[in-house]
Formats: structure tokens, C-alpha cells, sequence
């Protein structure tokens, strides 16, 4: 049917929210992250000296290679988890509906009690978890003070929040596998192990996939589980870019700086998502 | 196939743990909030104890800016989840039954524009936010939670418009149904699981989103999530018990919607993930 003037009308509301609120601002950061301005000010053109100051800053490169750790802890976990559970749960459990349900409750929680409840199990020498590592002469997290046991609550907390996601795609992909490759595998003599690795495995690789993008580009723009947790402290030890970025705008007032960081997040992000775009494109315009 | 023992049992230890790391936080959370101070970091927790609702009394005397912050989570979250919604279902009619060059340039543009990091758009935004005296309002928060929202609702709308048979509608077109008719009286009616899937994600991400409420609100449009996180950092120290009890009243009600809308989210997610 023809597009008419009215069915312009119609994508207008999403493509104006869009273009006005993201779309629009983010270019106008690339001009910020050229200029040196802060509240008040005018804004004066300083060239690439933003990037160059944020480059060489050691603060941005450990904000940097923490997020980078978190990422990718995060989502090789989920995603590993996501697929024993999606087998698990495909190999038949008792109450399915009740366990799926209390499989995805963590998606309901924010960010924020998720930090509150993590802290009453981790709390240095009260948290129930503390307690009950010590009583049995276990090590214990020390996150307010150490980087490392600090990073690790961080990505316990993210992979808590967000596995509910990543097991959802996978487990209805595997569900989507028709039962009768299986009978097939098995008649043919394939072992469980066999089955896995030559039916379940390569046919949830879409799923694997699309997983992966998704969690990537959301695990970059992490800030509430940090913030909330450690401030990026001690000693910016555990700062990752977005709370590196939300100090330098919100705390320092270095809008130019904060813009080169937000422009450089803006470009890792597409870059992790080129593959997927590049698809996406030739599916929709060629 | 009947499997060996040993594999069944392993598989119950493996439920096992599964259900404890996701439920167990929970559990603990909503039952420390039910017992009197002293009883908290006790351990082992007692897990049969005679509940009392003092945090809850506590929280409602102490903190009455908490009840105000729920109330604004309401209306900004129904405000958004009525703003993507309607947005998005006419959006999804048109990309799933109308193609030209123009269109399928801004769905692509929909596509791309959805993986930027969201606190990007805060530095430029809040001088303009500022400037135009909408700061710590409703409106900024709606505006901004339905735009976060619009293009993945958007797709999964379409996704599922696509299912509906285009002759129904193009045969009501025909017969002169205008566009809001066809859209009430078959669009609509045939597309309502994907609707409540729509409403159901952009509902959840409202009620619980913190970065934007963070940066863009002070006092009086300060949602639930913001007022716990001040509660968490308290400098007089952190008062467990009550803050246990702001969580707990702000967690239920989103987690029973959930659970009961547990079939749409999962229907929605795998249409828009797997299509998108």
C-alpha cells in the first residue's frame, strides 16, 4: 500500500523522541568534547586537547580496564550460565512455571536493592555471608577496601541483576530446537555429550549471539552497581567510565573533558555493535 | 531415556543452587525486614520468627519522604508506560505493514540510536533541562524513560503486528475503515500481548531506573529508587532495618507484576531480541 503524509504522522512521536533526546544531544557532545567550558561559561575551542588530556590521564585508563574486566567477567559468566540452565530446565524440572518464575524475579529488583541486599550478605564481619565464610574459616570479601574482592562484588551483583535476560534468550532458543534432531543424534548413536556439542551448541549460536551484543553493550554503560557500591573508590580503584565520566561533568564541572569520555564510550559501543549493525543494514536497506 | 542416579541427583543439586542464588537475597532481604533490629545480622538467620512491622511503622513516622517518592514513581512510570506504548504501537503498525526508503532508513536509525550509553545525553541535557525550568519534574523523567524505551518497543511491536494476517486489515482499509479504526478494531485487539509485553518491560525499567532519576531530580520528583539510595549512604550511619522495609514496599508490587505477566515478558523478549 502506498505510504501517505498520515503514516509519517504516525512514526513521528518515536523518531521525534528519538532524533530530539538522543539523537541530536549526542552530536552536540562531539562539539562539547572540542571546547573547554563548564556551567555559565562560554565555550571555547580547544581542538582534540580534550581527548588528548583524557587519553593520557591515568584515571581514564584504569576506569577503562576496569570496565573492561567487568564486561567481559559478566557476560562470559552469564552467558555460561545461561546455557547450563537453559539445558537443565530443557531436560524437564518439577514446578516449571514456579521455577522460571523465581528464575526472573532478580529482573524486577533495581539496581539500588540489589546493591542493599548484596551489602546485608557482604558486609564486612555482620554480613550473613561474611558470618557464614568465617565460620566455616573461609576467606572473606573485604570490597570496602580492596579492589579485587570489590570488583568481584561488583560483577556478582551485575551477573545476579541481569542473568534473568541472558537465560531467557537462550533457553526459548533451545526450546526451539525441534526434539526430533535428538531422537535422530540418539538413534545415530550420539552420546549427551555428542548432542551438546554437535546439535545444542552450534543451533543456540544465534541466540549465543545476540545474547552476547546485548550484554556487552549493556554491561559498558554500567554505574548504579558502582556507584552505589564503591563510588569508583577506594582511591578510584574501582571507577569505571560511566562513574568517571559522571565525576568529571557532575563533580569537577570538566564538561569538555566529560564530553571527549562520553564521545569515547559513544564509539566503543558502536564499534561492539558494527557486526551487528552492519546485518541489521543489509537486511533493512539492500 | 532414563537417566542414572547419579545425574538426577546432580541435577537437583544444580536446581538447588540456582534457586538459592536467585531467590535467597530476596528471601533474606523481605524477612530482615519483618524483625526487630537486634535480630538482622544474626547468625544463623532465624528463619521461623514472629514477625513485627515495626521498620514499616518506623519508616512511615521517619521517613515520610519515602511515600512521597512512591507516588511519584507511580505517576512517572504510568506517565511513560502510556507515552511508549501508544508511541510505539503506531510506530510498529506502520514499519510492519508500509516500506519505502525513508521508512526503513529511520528504523535503521531506531536500531542504531538504542545502543548509545544513556549517560552520554545527560551533559548536554541538563543545561537544557535547566534552562527550560523543567528540573527535577515529572515530565523530564517520562520524557526521558519513554525515549530509552520507544525503539525497542517499537520492534517488538512490529514483531508481532507482523504475525496478524495483513488481509484483515487491508480488507477493513478497503471497505473504508479509517487508520484509528483499523487500529482499534483489529491492530489492537490481535496485538494485545505484544502491548502488554511492551508495557510490562518499559513499567519495569521506570519503576526501578536510578542514573536519570539521580541527575535530574532534587526533591520533588525524586522516585522511590533514588530515596533508598540515600537511605544506603547515609552519613548518620545506615538504619538496616527501615531501609530493608523502603525496599521491600518498593520491590513487591513490581515483582508480583512480574511473575504474573511472566508469559508476555518472556513472549516479548524473545520476539524482540531474536527478531531485532
Amino acid at each position: 500500500m502506498p505510504v501517505r503524509f498520515f503514516h509519517y504522522l504516525m512514526v513521528a512521536p518515536v523518531q521525534l523522541l528519538l532524533l530530539f533526546i538522543i539523537g541530536i544531544p549526542s552530536l552536540f557532545v562531539f562539539w562539547q568534547g572540542l571546547t573547554e567550558f563548564s556551567y555559565g561559561q562560554d565555550a571555547v575551542f580547544v581542538g582534540l586537547d580534550n581527548y588528548k588530556s583524557v587519553l593520557t590521564d591515568r584515571a581514564f585508563w584504569r576506569a577503562f580496564s576496569n570496565t573492561f574486566i567487568i564486561v567481559n567477567a559478566v557476560v562470559y559468566i552469564e552467558i555460561a550460565a545461561a546455557i547450563g540452565i537453559s539445558i537443565l530446565f530443557a531436560g524437564g524440572v518439577p514446578f516449571r512455571r514456579l521455577m522460571i518464575a523465581i528464575l526472573l524475579v532478580p529482573y524486577a529488583v533495581n539496581e539500588v536493592t540489589a546493591v542493599v541486599m548484596w551489602r546485608f550478605m557482604l558486609e564486612p564481619n555482620v554480613g550473613l555471608l561474611t558470618q557464614l565464610l568465617n565460620s566455616v574459616g573461609l576467606p572473606t570479601l573485604n570490597w570496602p577496601t580492596n579492589r579485587w574482592d570489590a570488583l568481584t562484588v561488583i560483577v556478582l551483583l551485575s551477573i545476579w541483576l541481569n542473568l534473568p535476560f541472558t537465560t531467557i534468550i537462550i533457553y526459548t532458543a533451545r526450546l526451539s530446537i525441534p526434539q526430533e534432531i535428538y531422537e535422530a543424534a540418539r538413534t545415530d548413536g550420539a552420546s549427551p555429550l555428542q548432542a551438546f556439542f554437535y546439535v545444542t551448541f552450534p543451533m543456540l549460536i544465534p541466540a549465543i549471539l545476540i545474547a552476547l551484543l546485548f550484554r556487552y553493550v549493556f554491561a559498558f554503560r554500567i554505574f548504579g552497581e558502582v556507584w552505589l557500591l564503591t563510588r569508583g573508590g577506594p582511591a578510584g580503584s574501582t571507577e569505571v567510565l560511566a562513574t568517571y565520566l559522571y565525576r568529571n561533568s557532575f563533580r569537577y564541572l570538566e564538561l569538555g573533558r566529560a564530553s571527549a569520555i562520553g564521545w569515547l564510550m559513544l564509539v566503543t559501543t558502536l564499534l561492539m555493535a558494527m557486526f551487528y549493525l552492519r546485518q541489521v543494514y543489509k537486511r533493512m536497506l539492500s | 531415556m532414563r537417566r542414572p542416579w547419579w545425574i538426577s541427583v546432580l541435577r537437583y543439586i544444580a536446581l538447588a543452587a540456582i534457586l538459592l542464588w536467585s531467590g535467597f537475597p530476596i528471601l533474606l532481604m523481605v524477612m530482615a525486614s519483618l524483625k526487630p533490629d537486634r535480630e538482622i545480622f544474626k547468625f544463623p538467620p532465624d528463619f521461623i520468627f514472629r514477625p513485627t512491622f515495626a521498620n514499616y511503622i518506623e519508616l512511615f513516622t521517619s521517613r515520610p519522604a519515602f511515600f512521597d517518592a512512591l507516588l511519584n514513581s507511580i505517576i512517572i512510570t504510568l506517565g511513560a508506560t502510556l507515552l511508549t506504548v501508544v508511541s510505539s504501537t503506531l510506530a510498529g503498525y506502520i514499519y510492519s505493514r508500509y516500506r519505502n526508503t525513508a521508512l526503513a532508513g529511520s528504523a535503521f536509525f531506531m536500531i542504531v540510536i538504542r545502543m548509545l550509553p544513556p549517560i552520554i545525553i545527560t551533559l548536554p541535557l541538563f543545561p537544557v533541562v535547566n534552562a527550560l525550568g523543567l528540573q527535577d519534574t515529572y515530565l523530564v523523567l517520562i520524557v526521558l524513560y519513554a525515549t530509552f524505551f520507544v525503539s525497542l518497543n517499537t520492534w517488538i511491536m512490529k514483531a508481532f503486528i507482523d504475525q496478524i494476517p495483513r488481509e484483515l486489515d487491508e480488507a477493513a482499509i478497503v471497505d473504508g475503515a479509517s487508520t484509528v479504526k483499523v487500529l482499534r478494531y483489529v491492530i489492537v485487539p490481535l496485538s494485545i500481548q505484544g502491548i502488554i509485553a511492551t508495557a510490562t518491560f518499559v513499567f519495569v525499567f521506570s519503576w526501578n531506573e536510578f542514573l536519570f532519576a539521580f541527575i535530574f531530580t532534587t526533591s520533588k520528583a525524586k522516585t522511590a529508587p533514588l530515596v533508598i539510595s540515600e537511605m544506603l549512604s547515609s552519613l548518620a550511619g545506615i538504619d538496616w532495618g527501615v531501609l530493608f522495609a523502603a525496599a521491600t514496599l518498593q520491590f513487591v508490587p513490581i515483582m508480583v507484576l512480574v511473575v504474573m505477566l511472566q508469559r508476555f515478558v518472556v513472549a516479548g523478549l524473545t520476539v524482540g531480541s531474536v527478531k531485532g
